[in-house]
């Protein structure tokens, strides 16, 4: 498997790992569920990081960022009873879109650059 | 109070990815240490929350506040481009924010 395909595989995980972690900080009461969303934390974050080593930092964190979200507001919908609101959608892609776009036109700076080159 | 602690959540968030991008550059434990705090803080925070607030809408809030601070410490501080785009991205971000909560 090449490099950058590694690192997509990696961005989708690091992305369960996220939707697990926002359902574990609202719904965990037990110590072993807190333990298990402190790891889903490390996790995520520690995929992200090595992730945006091999691919451009802005684009790593876009992606991420829209699986987390769609994640979570399926999540919401799916398991946890939240009733589906069209006006609730159009403002969470808006917001999406929003932050998809600032994470794009991001300069990653000298590290890109560097990439690029070689 | 919900919504505050989930402003307060975004803002922490800033601090901790701040902290992050100056490990990069220099090391300390000061620096360290303010990184801790930044995502121990954010992470509490949105865990409040979360409490009364839609999980989906929480995250994306969250969310939404690091990236939009983010990108305006970045114009104001560190010299990134201010062009149109980026400036119509912040507002987008914004104004779906407080849309999500004028409908909560």
């Amino acid at each position: 498997m090449s490099k950058s395909s590694k690192a997509w595989l990696q961005i989708a995980g690091a992305a369960c790992f996220e939707v697990a972690w926002v359902i574990g900080l609202k719904h965990a009461s037990a110590p072993w569920e807190w333990g298990i969303t402190v790891l889903a934390i490390l996790i995520s974050f520690y995929v992200l990081i090595s992730a945006s080593r091999t691919l451009p930092a802005g684009t790593v964190y876009a992606v991420f960022v829209g699986l987390g979200t769609t994640g979570t507001v399926l999540a919401d919908m799916l398991w946890f009873g939240e009733p589906f609101r069209m006006l609730k959608v159009v403002l969470i892609i808006l917001l999406l879109a929003g932050v998809i776009g600032l994470k794009l036109t991001t300069s990653d700076g000298p590290k890109e650059q560097i990439k690029e080159v070689s | 109070m919900d919504w505050l602690m989930l402003i307060g959540a975004g803002l922490s968030e800033m601090i901790g990815v701040g902290m992050m991008a100056k490990l990069q550059t220099h090391r300390s434990w000061r620096t360290v240490s303010l990184l801790i705090f930044g995502f121990g803080a954010s992470f509490v925070l949105l865990s409040l929350a979360m409490r009364t607030l839609p999980m989906g809408t929480a995250y994306a809030i969250w969310t939404g506040i690091g990236a939009s601070g983010g990108a305006v410490l970045g114009m104001l501080f560190y010299g990134e481009s201010r062009e149109m785009r980026r400036i119509l991205c912040i507002v987008m971000i914004l104004g779906a924010a407080i849309g999500l909560k004028l409908i909560a």
